[in-house]
């Protein structure tokens, strides 16, 4: 095939070529440069590789966005009264209101587990309190057929979408399909919770080279943090991503991670939550036990309950518990609190209100 | 001159790499190598029976197991993938497997549903011409069909995919129906057979999930030819009787996590073959 491009042809080939360069070139001045920066999962310098599968669903605007229309759309609930943000929402770090210790789902039915923060989930290798949910893909499923949640089959869902009067569009633009299928509706989904990055605050600042970004009493705090509470809420997530039991639960009722490994070696064993932006996604642990995180650290230097599955980390010369304290709990939790990332909480990118 | 030297040069690469990228779309022509298809049919029995299905509800139960206990079925399927064959002479296909979202684009990826004919066959193609005596798949859905996040058709829990929820993954295979013999209420029985990963035991702790998927290996009754005009179809016989006769259906009968369905796998093993083959 080669032999027969002989340079005679450059006559014809050139000018096409020429044109096709330009085609390409044109293509990237048409785009806006801000809004396709504005819609690009960006990694933090300081963060691991994302674990999210990109090549196959990588983001776009208009996925993106149609991602959030999704988010905010309570029509993915059995009776059109709940959607993801009614319990997860971005002052709490998409996590639910203080008010709601227990997330109310359809019929007012109360959930079991606090809802979890959503963030930086480009960077999880499983979901939920108990990790069961393998990919972020596959996290609205959970919600939406949870009976205590979103009470709706999967497929319902696509239906209500396949015949409303403006989504079917939007699914062809954004992924260029005729007809609405699930696995694209959960990339739009994945698509708006990927973006969901929190990287900066303070703390990241200062691990970042300025030096100011944490005071004096911070920077002891997170000495004191790394020493005590470091093992499990490994930085930069602030979570080894694994799965512990920390004493919560006098009797334990809650099995958590055995459901899932069907092994009573992890009864009462629940995911390490990131403590980031934790300032503002009280209440505390799996079942919202706790109202502060002086609480929180009252638990860890004594309260925290004996179970043969309890974290060997969290027993400290054959007694459960840390020793700290008053002024070293004050001084985590000013560390603590240095880890609230405000540009995060007030992105406009992910308001309702920016939905075009 | 020296302008004008560049500009072919710079030509000259352009139009190699034209050149280059033709080739390889050419390379990729199926014209080169003889190829053939084949059409794997399966049939799913009660031992020498046929599987009949009765309606969700029945008490009338067609069937009995080794333990004397009677039951029906209402729903039975599985999943295959990773589908091999072999020849005498070394020959081999391996079917291509693919993941998307994009239905159209799911490869090598099947499901039998007992009441859905158009299920039963499993159709090859792009087989090399050649002998072939074996053939091997797998029972389920990998690894590699769940760590990829969400996929389309078969796959896609919105269209009915035997997908758990809350502990991802697929079933491999599922049976449903009713005993006298089982508790729960209307005395069902469901086996839902999944589960996908090992972590294996280690550090004096035990293992954890189950990787239920079964390799099936099958010899052919007879060798078999494939080419451009011969598409043989063979005829796999799955026999449930060999795989659950001797389940107590008075104990096991709600299956619906990767250990529990552990005790289910083994046997799936013989409980497949090939009974004959249409040349």
């Amino acid at each position: 095939m080669a032999a027969n491009l002989k340079l005679p042809n450059q006559g014809r080939i050139f000018p096409a070529l020429v044109f096709l360069l330009s085609g390409i070139l044109a293509c990237t001045e048409l785009a806006d440069p801000e809004g396709v920066q504005r819609y690009r999962f960006e990694n933090p310098p300081h963060f691991p590789e994302p674990t999210y599968t990109f090549g196959n669903n990588s983001v776009s605007e208009k996925g993106f966005k149609l991602g959030k229309a999704l988010f905010f759309d309570p029509r993915l609930s059995r009776d059109g009264s709940v959607a993801c943000a009614n319990c997860h929402i971005q002052a709490h770090a998409f996590a639910d209101s203080w008010l709601h210790p227990f997330s109310i789902g359809v019929d007012d039915r109360k959930g079991t587990r606090n809802a979890p923060p959503l963030f930086n989930l480009a960077f999880q290798k499983e979901f939920f309190w108990d990790g069961g949910v393998t990919h972020l893909d596959f996290t609205p499923i959970t919600a939406i057929e949870s009976p205590v949640e979103m009470d709706e089959h999967f497929g319902n869902v696509v239906q209500k979408l396949r015949v409303h009067r403006d989504y079917p569009e939007r699914f062809e633009d954004a992924f260029g399909i005729r007809k609405i299928t699930g696995p694209y509706v959960l990339h739009a989904l994945s698509q708006f919770m990927v973006m969901m990055v929190s990287a900066d605050s303070r703390y990241d600042r200062w691990v970042l080279g300025d030096p100011s970004a944490l005071d004096a009493e911070e920077v002891e705090g997170l000495t004191l943090f790394r020493k005590h509470c470091g093992s499990c809420h490994t930085e930069p997530l602030f979570s080894d991503l694994s799965y512990r039991n920390n004493g919560i639960q006098a009797d334990i009722i809650d099995f958590g991670r055995e459901i899932i490994t069907e092994q009573q070696e992890d009864r009462g064993k629940f995911k390490v939550p990131s403590l980031r932006n934790i300032a503002v996604t009280s209440p505390y642990m799996h079942n919202a036990a706790f109202r502060t995180l002086e609480e929180v650290l009252d638990h860890y230097s004594s309260g925290v309950n004996y179970h043969t599955t309890l974290d060997p980390a969290l027993v400290t010369k054959g007694r459960p518990g840390i020793p700290l304290d008053l002024a070293e709990k004050q001084k985590i939790i000013t560390f603590l609190e240095a880890l609230t990332d405000s540009s995060f909480l007030k992105n406009p990118l992910f308001f309702q209100s920016d939905e075009m | 001159m020296k302008n004008q030297f560049k500009y072919h040069k710079t030509l000259l690469f352009l139009g190699f790499t034209v050149a280059f990228m033709i080739s390889c779309q050419e390379d990729d022509s199926p014209q080169l190598e003889e190829v053939g298809e084949m059409i794997v049919k399966f049939e799913n029995y009660v031992g020498s029976q046929p599987l009949q299905l009765d309606d969700e509800g029945s008490t009338d139960y067609s069937y009995t197991n080794a333990n004397g206990q009677a039951f029906n079925i209402t729903r039975f399927g599985y999943y295959i993938s990773h589908v091999k064959l072999e020849g005498p002479s070394g020959e081999i296909f391996i079917d291509e497997m693919k993941v998307s979202a994009n239905e159209a684009e799911l490869k090598g990826y099947y499901r039998v549903v007992q009441g859905d004919e158009d299920t039963y066959n499993v159709h090859l193609k792009n087989i090399p011409a050649g002998q072939y005596n074996r053939i091997i798949f797998t029972l389920g859905v990998e690894e590699d069909g769940v760590i990829e996040g969400a996929v389309g058709g078969i796959l896609d829990r919105a269209a009915g995919a035997w997908f758990w929820n809350w502990n991802s993954g697929f079933i491999n295979i599922l049976l449903e129906g009713h005993s006298p013999a089982s508790p729960r209420d209307a005395n069902t029985i469901k086996l839902h057979v999944g589960g996908w990963k090992d972590i294996p035991a280690e550090g004096g702790q035990s293992q954890r999930f189950f990787n239920n998927n079964v390799e099936i290996s099958l010899p052919f009754d007879a060798t078999v030819r494939v080419n451009q005009t011969l598409r043989p179809s063979p005829h796999i016989h799955m026999d449930l009787m060999k795989w659950i006769a001797d389940v107590n259906l008075e104990m096991v009968n709600d299956v619906h996590s990767p250990a529990a369905g552990r005790a289910l796998t083994p046997r799936l093993v013989e409980a497949f073959y090939v009974d004959h083959t249409h040349q």
